[in-house]
């Protein structure tokens, strides 16, 4: 059966881009525009990976990814993360995030700095899902 | 009113991370959210003969805002603020209102330059504009004009002019909720010279004793929300008596309340809230009133 995989970014671009990906190598792309959608989404569709964006208007993926991982229901679905944002600020926002509102989170499996090429995501996407 | 998220409204010329740093002492006041505005006038990428819709100038014009927001955005990720960005093509107004329903910020930002074109376009009549349509609190910010730097204690000195409107009485509230960044706050009221036209110096002292008692009063309750307030009376032009004391107490903003009724009249906002924004050297928070009458 084909796998769901959500793409959460504001970049229509880059979304056409990821769902492109991802239809032509047969999984199932489900996409949101926000940090505020992308929540909706997972909990409405409970996908098999999440690509994720950082900088995002209402609600960016800093939290999204710290709400992930920190949720029972949640915290097993993988997540790649693909951004703009360095993942030296995304760690140290991590870090903060946890001494705030409590948890450790544990390192995304897979950060992505934008752009990369359609085959670097490929690979990422089957290392995680298959 | 807690300013939690605030709307900074930048077009890198006029507000870029020094102004938003200067800002971030609302982390005091509640602050965990700053959405970024970027946008791109239409005629900048518009169609022109030949060459069709930019849209190469547009990408490079979005990009370059990208850039920016994301260098930003690295910073107060870091310091555990949320951060969002847009980046659009648009017009100024109806964009800002836009972002402002989905957002719903506390605060709007927007920059004013000294220099001639942006004065026009971020000032004068896109604030009376905003102010028209909006019931958010907008800080028109500036740089000083001697030195063109950013005013670091934004928060720290603020003068607040009260009309005695009601739109007064809800800045009174908001400025309450800023207790923790503000350090002393000056209160003025200016009463106009016609109200002081009377052969009798008893009436006319009566008029300054009347109002002073009111202003210590506001002090009063400032005080005990634990707001250091210093009250002046003034008597004059209500423009040039408010940018006077601004600069007598060296206040680091001028904080105004904008009467919605007087709003409607092209009075307030028509002329003292919009010359106080638009001429000031002071940053100005403007307050507007409610929008149901």
């Amino acid at each position: 059966m084909s796998k769901k995989v959500l793409v959460v970014d504001d970049d229509q671009d880059v979304r056409s881009f990821v769902v492109t990906v991802l239809e032509e190598n047969q999984y199932i792309p489900l996409v949101a525009q926000d940090g505020v959608e992308g929540l909706e989404m997972i909990e409405k569709e409970h996908p098999d990976l999440v690509i994720l964006d950082v900088l995002m208007p209402r609600g960016s993926g800093i939290r999204l990814y710290h709400k992930l991982k920190t949720d029972e229901t949640l915290e097993k679905i993988p997540v790649i993360m693909f951004t703009g944002i360095a993942l030296r600020s995304f760690l140290k926002s991590q870090k903060v995030l946890d001494e705030f509102k409590g948890g450790e989170v544990p390192k995304p499996d897979i950060y992505l700095e934008k752009p990369v090429e359609p085959e670097e995501l490929l690979a990422a996407i089957k290392k995680k899902i298959g | 009113m807690k300013i939690r998220k605030l709307l900074f409204v930048t077009k890198f010329e006029d507000l870029c991370y020094d102004a938003l740093n200067s800002l971030l002492a609302l982390r005091n006041a509640s602050l965990e959210h700053v959405v970024f505005l970027n946008v791109i006038e239409r005629d900048k990428v518009a169609m022109k003969r030949g060459s069709g819709y930019l849209k190469e100038e547009e990408v490079k014009l979005k990009e370059t805002a990208n850039i920016r927001f994301i260098d930003w955005a690295e910073n107060l990720f870091e310091m555990g603020l949320e951060v969002g960005a847009y980046m659009e093509v648009s017009t100024l107004i109806p964009e800002i209102l836009k972002v402002a329903q989905k957002e719903l910020p506390d605060l709007i930002v927007i920059g004013h330059s000294h220099k001639g074109v942006l004065k026009q376009l971020y000032a004068g009549s896109d604030v009376t504009e905003l102010i028209r349509r909006t019931e958010i609190p907008i800080l028109v910010f500036k740089h000083r004009i001697e030195d063109n730097i950013v005013p670091e204690k934004l928060f720290e000195r603020p003068l607040f002019a009260t009309n005695w409107s009601d739109t007064g009485k809800k800045s009174v509230e908001y400025i309450k909720d800023l207790k923790d960044v503000i350090g002393k706050i000056h209160i003025m009221h200016v009463v106009k010279e016609s109200a002081l036209k009377s052969l009798d110096t008893h009436e006319v002292q009566k008029v300054r004793k009347v109002e002073r008692k009111r202003l210590d009063d506001l002090c009063d309750e400032l005080e005990e929300a634990g707001i250091n307030a210093k009250p002046h009376v003034y008597v004059g032009d209500p423009q040039k008596e408010i940018e006077k004391a601004a600069k007598e107490y060296q206040a680091s903003m001028i904080i105004l309340g904008s009467s919605e009724k007087a709003a409607l009249l092209e009075r307030w906002v028509g002329s003292i809230s919009k010359n106080i924004a638009d001429q000031s050297a002071f940053p100005c928070l403007l307050i507007p009133g409610n929008k149901n009458i």
